[in-house]
């Protein structure tokens, strides 16, 4: 997200670095990864000769720091000198002294700034934040999915609003005991930089429709071919988002240890961070390979706090979560990654297909190779789509849209393909505003890509993993009279099957 | 409920106690009696679940009363029973720190610019040199649009510029956006930038405020939107530093957090006691207790407890909704602050209401902070706030009261908070609260020019005697 300004020498000189190392380096194997910020380090200033004479007369120490380059930060250097070329003197020491005084208030001091935040740890509210509600509290039941429905027939749901029109579950005792298979669960985290309201996010999509019901692309029903439950919202503390990521890396691990599949909604990207610790926790590091779709490349580092929504993508290759050689970002195109970033990721082994890359060679071939490298990065897939890689004509609702992003007829065919065609460890959807979503298309967008992914998940369950596999009864026209009858589908029962209106099929 | 079994014992009283604290329960607890007919099922609790089960203060956090408690029992048998009561309790252990959890949340010391958005500009560093004082960005002498300011002001980057014109109201943008409610005031002070009602005189008064005084737009002041905790020691001696001038600070948020680091400024410059703070807000935002050192909902709490103000120097105008709980305006009386509930309007009216809150402010401290939440309006006049809530004031309840409190005290400072934009589709929210503002700049330009009466209104408008 943040905008770094370069210099334009700077830009150039980390561009012709690249065209010399680029390419090479993807091939390369992995460097260790240092944990410390590629654009943190400062790069050293050469005096010129005309002002060195000139200069001498100041402290060494005071020429050290500005040689360090750290005074770059707050003066470049070459106005710096262009301004010491006319001043000289006292009024020379006194710029000097003010360049001085702005980059020592702006470095950490140890003793004059605090490293941390400090909590009201007396609160004997501290952690009621997150404490659960007693299961003695509620009338003695089976572990299990909640029955909601009113009706034996008609659409279900019984008027509770819920994600995918899924029956709820309140335990994990109930995933276990419903053998679940999917676990959609709300994240409502609300700190994102733009505008605000990912808080309003889950609630929203479930109040919305879209998810759940036939995918006409396969013809199949998820809400009939897997065991879907809503899970509810994750607690969050929305004044402090490195609070609210540890509590969501438990209860992600809690779910994927029963076996079901998370899908997170949320909330604002941070959420990446906790969702794929806790993933990772289950599956193991490495094992886990992400597709990222995004118009930003979240690689953000350096800044005064440890995580927000512009840095997971650094936090889970850093923490080697995920190694970056198994991470895929789709859809890239806002202001960053500058150069340098590009050359971090193509260091880590990154694979990254920009709206750039889109404009060049078209998106079929594109998609083409992004599900390629998903499908040999590593065992497991867990996808994180921010919502704002679709262009805001689909996606007004976001807290940072992008101009020139996919349309939803780019992202469904890729979220179906992703999920049908890997062993999906989960995915989150994050980033959607409703209070700018005033069509609610956003939501209905939304639960669409959702409802690719579930199809996805359940096409896999059955056995419908070739690439880029579309039901003949509805990718095809009625053969014309000379031409050879088409194959006949796999298995005729299983499309019938999928067609009476099973309970969880929207209208 | 493991924890339970590995912490109960000794902690249990204190945490009870302490929680009847957190809960704000300073009213005697009520007693309920069971039925008998559940005594049975009962008599298996110890005293301290006893206790806690006939405490109606400490049963509604969870959502129960004495009365639901018991046909909850009457479905289960005695062991059940038990291990509902001990699940409540668990929650109450549960809920407060333990070692281990995180009490302190890290930062990134190694951030190379830790505090780069607070680090001010020395003069010595711009490009070009010019004279301190305010500049005016329009190009033209009549003209009402170009580079939006507040009140079309001239704009002070520097204190020296504040000081070299004398500015007597400075406006201040402050982008903090933690409300708890819909997040966006950070884009409030922009939106107030662009639309109009700052500017000119009205009928009322017949006084323009923008040609009787010195007015100055100080720009924004940086806030880390991913901390209250790391804004508040900037925002504070930004605000103290502006009251250093001389000049009155028109704060305009930001969310309802910055009360505090708001009026601790102006008290940090002008001294403690010697202040009135008058907070127009549904919200009483004194909650009792809460885990972050600052939020909207404790931030007018704040200013009481640490003595910035005087409990009988604050005036709350305009209370309703679910947070103005009982326990809470009781704790608030205790301390001597008056307030007037959205009821006594109803009850009184509000000339009434309105001439017994400028007697409680006149003559108590010195000079007057008047806090602005803008949901104290009913949400037809202001839909574009964080957390609205009907049957709140009308424009012409408000604009009257502003403008006399600035006419008739000594303003010190003015905050406008929790304005959401993005809310506000017909901007109607943003024009009302910029009339707000209008109407104490009109208030403090009658006072300059000495119409100090009480109620004072232009008789050439009243349609006085030809």
């Amino acid at each position: 997200m943040a905008l770094r300004k370069k210099t334009l020498a700077g830009v150039l000189l980390a561009s012709v670095a690249m065209l010399l190392a680029g390419v090479a380096a993807q091939s390369q194997g992995l460097p260790p990864i240092s944990g410390r910020d590629v654009t943190n380090a400062v790069e050293p200033v050469t005096i010129p000769e005309d002002l060195q004479a000139k200069l001498s007369v100041l402290p060494k120490e005071k020429l050290d720091i500005i040689r360090s380059g750290r005074t770059s930060r707050y003066v470049r250097p070459e106005r710096m000198f262009a301004k010491l070329r006319t001043i000289s003197g006292p009024q020379m020491i006194a710029y000097i002294d003010a360049i001085l005084s702005v980059t020592d208030a702006g470095e950490y001091k140890a003793g004059r700034d605090k490293p941390t935040i400090s909590l009201n740890t007396k609160s004997p509210q501290f952690n009621a934040w997150k404490v659960l509600r007693p299961q003695t509290m509620n009338p003695k039941r089976e572990a299990g999915p909640l029955e909601l429905g009113k009706y034996i027939g008609g659409f279900g749901g019984g008027g509770i609003p819920t994600f995918a029109n899924a029956p709820p579950a309140l335990t994990y005792a109930d995933l276990v005991a419903g053998k679940v298979d999917v676990a959609i669960v709300g994240a409502p985290l609300d700190m994102g930089s733009g505008w605000r309201d990912a808080l309003h996010g889950p609630v929203l999509l479930r109040a919305t429709g879209g998810a759940g019901g036939n995918d006409m692309y396969s013809m199949i029903n998820p809400n009939t071919e897997l065991k879907i439950v809503d899970f509810g919202d994750i607690a969050m503390d929305n004044l402090s988002t490195e609070r609210s990521v540890r509590h969501v890396r438990e209860v992600v691990r809690d779910i994927a240890k029963t076996g079901a599949i998370p899908i997170v909604i949320g909330g604002d990207h941070s959420l990446e961070y906790p969702n794929l610790a806790g993933i990772t926790d289950v599956h193991g590091k490495g094992n886990v390979g992400v597709v990222h779709f995004d118009s930003h490349y979240d690689i953000g580092r350096d800044r005064v706090h440890l995580i927000d929504h512009g840095q997971p993508v650094y936090r889970v290759i850093s923490e080697g979560h995920v190694p970056g050689k198994n991470y895929v970002q789709v859809g890239l195109r806002a202001r960053g990654p500058d150069a340098k970033t590009f050359q971090w990721m193509r260091d880590q082994g990154m694979r990254y297909h920009t709206m750039v890359d889109v404009e060049r060679r078209g998106w079929d071939a594109v998609m083409k190779d992004a599900v390629a490298e998903a499908k040999v990065s590593a065992k497991k897939l867990w996808i994180s789509f921010d919502i704002d890689v679709l262009d805001p004509a689909f996606m007004p609702a976001t807290g940072t849209p992008v101009p020139g992003g996919l349309t939803m007829r780019e992202a469904q065919p890729i979220m179906r393909r992703l999920c049908a065609e890997n062993d999906i460890a989960g995915i989150d959807i994050v980033e959607y505003a409703p209070y700018l979503d005033t069509s609610y298309k956003t939501a209905l967008n939304t639960n669409f890509l959702l409802n690719a992914c579930l199809s996805g998940i359940a096409m896999r369950k059955k056995g419908l993993t070739q690439e880029h596999y579309l039901s003949p009864i509805s990718s095809m026209d009625r053969p014309a009279a000379t031409a050879p009858p088409p194959p006949p589908p796999p298995k005729p029962a299983t499309a019938t099957k999928a067609l009476p209106p099973a309970k969880g099929t929207r209208r | 409920m493991s924890v339970l079994s590995r912490r109960m014992g000794a902690r249990l009283a204190v945490c009870a106690a302490v929680l009847l604290l957190g809960l704000g329960a300073q009213a005697a607890p009520k007693t309920f009696e069971y039925p008998a007919s559940l005594a049975p099922k009962l008599s298996g609790l110890s005293p301290d679940e006893r206790a806690f089960i006939g405490d109606a203060a400490k049963l509604e956090s969870f959502g129960l009363t004495p009365e639901r408690l018991s046909i909850e029992f009457e479905a289960r048998d005695a062991a059940e029973v038990k291990a509902y009561v001990a699940g409540l309790l668990s929650v109450v252990e549960e809920s407060r720190f333990h070692e281990g959890d995180l009490g302190e949340l890290p930062l990134n010391p190694e951030a190379s610019s830790f505090n780069g958005g607070t680090v001010l500009r020395p003069a010595i560093l711009d490009e070009r040199t010019r004279d301190p004082g305010p500049i005016s960005l329009q190009r033209y002498l009549h003209q009402r649009t170009g580079i939006p300011t507040f009140a079309n002001a001239p704009v002070a980057v520097r204190k020296e510029d504040l000081v070299a014109g004398k500015i007597e109201v400075a406006f201040v943008g402050v982008p903090l956006d933690m409300s708890s409610g819909y997040r966006d005031a950070k884009h409030a002070p922009t939106t107030l930038r662009v639309t109009d009602g700052l500017v000119g005189s009205d009928v009322d008064a017949q006084v323009d405020p923008t040609l009787v005084l010195r007015i100055a737009d100080y720009g924004n002041l940086s806030v880390d939107n991913m901390s209250i905790e790391r804004t508040i020691g900037h925002v504070r001696f930004m605000i103290a530093d502006m009251v250093s001038t001389g000049a009155v600070p028109f704060i305009v948020g930001g969310d309802r957090a910055l009360t505090y680091p708001d009026v601790a400024g102006v008290v940090d410059t002008l001294g403690k006691g010697k202040v009135a703070l008058v907070s127009f807000s549904p919200h009483p935002d004194a909650i009792a207790d809460f885990d972050h050192e600052l939020v909207d909902a404790i931030a007018v709490g704040r200013v009481l407890s640490e003595g910035l103000v005087e409990g009988k120097n604050l005036v709350q105008i305009g209370l309703r909704g679910p947070q103005a709980k009982a326990a809470d305006l009781r704790r608030l009386a205790d301390q001597g602050v008056r307030y007037h509930t959205m009821a006594e309007v109803e009850k009184s009216g509000w000339e009434s209401v309105m001439s017994k809150a400028l007697k409680e402010v006149t003559g108590g401290a010195e000079g007057v902070f008047i806090s602005f939440d803008m949901s104290v309006l009913d949400p037809g006049d202001a839909p574009g706030v964080g957390r609205p809530v009907p049957g709140g004031l009308t424009m012409r309840e408000a604009t009257p009261l502003v403008r006399r409190l600035c006419a008739e005290t000594r303003i010190v400072g003015f905050e406008m908070l929790d304005i959401a934009p993005i809310m506000d589709p017909t901007y109607k929210t943003a024009m009302n609260a910029n009339r707000i503002m209008n109407a104490c700049l009109s208030g403090i330009a009658l006072r300059k020019e000495g119409l100090t009466k009480p109620g004072y209104l232009s008789p050439v408008s009243l349609g006085a005697k030809r």
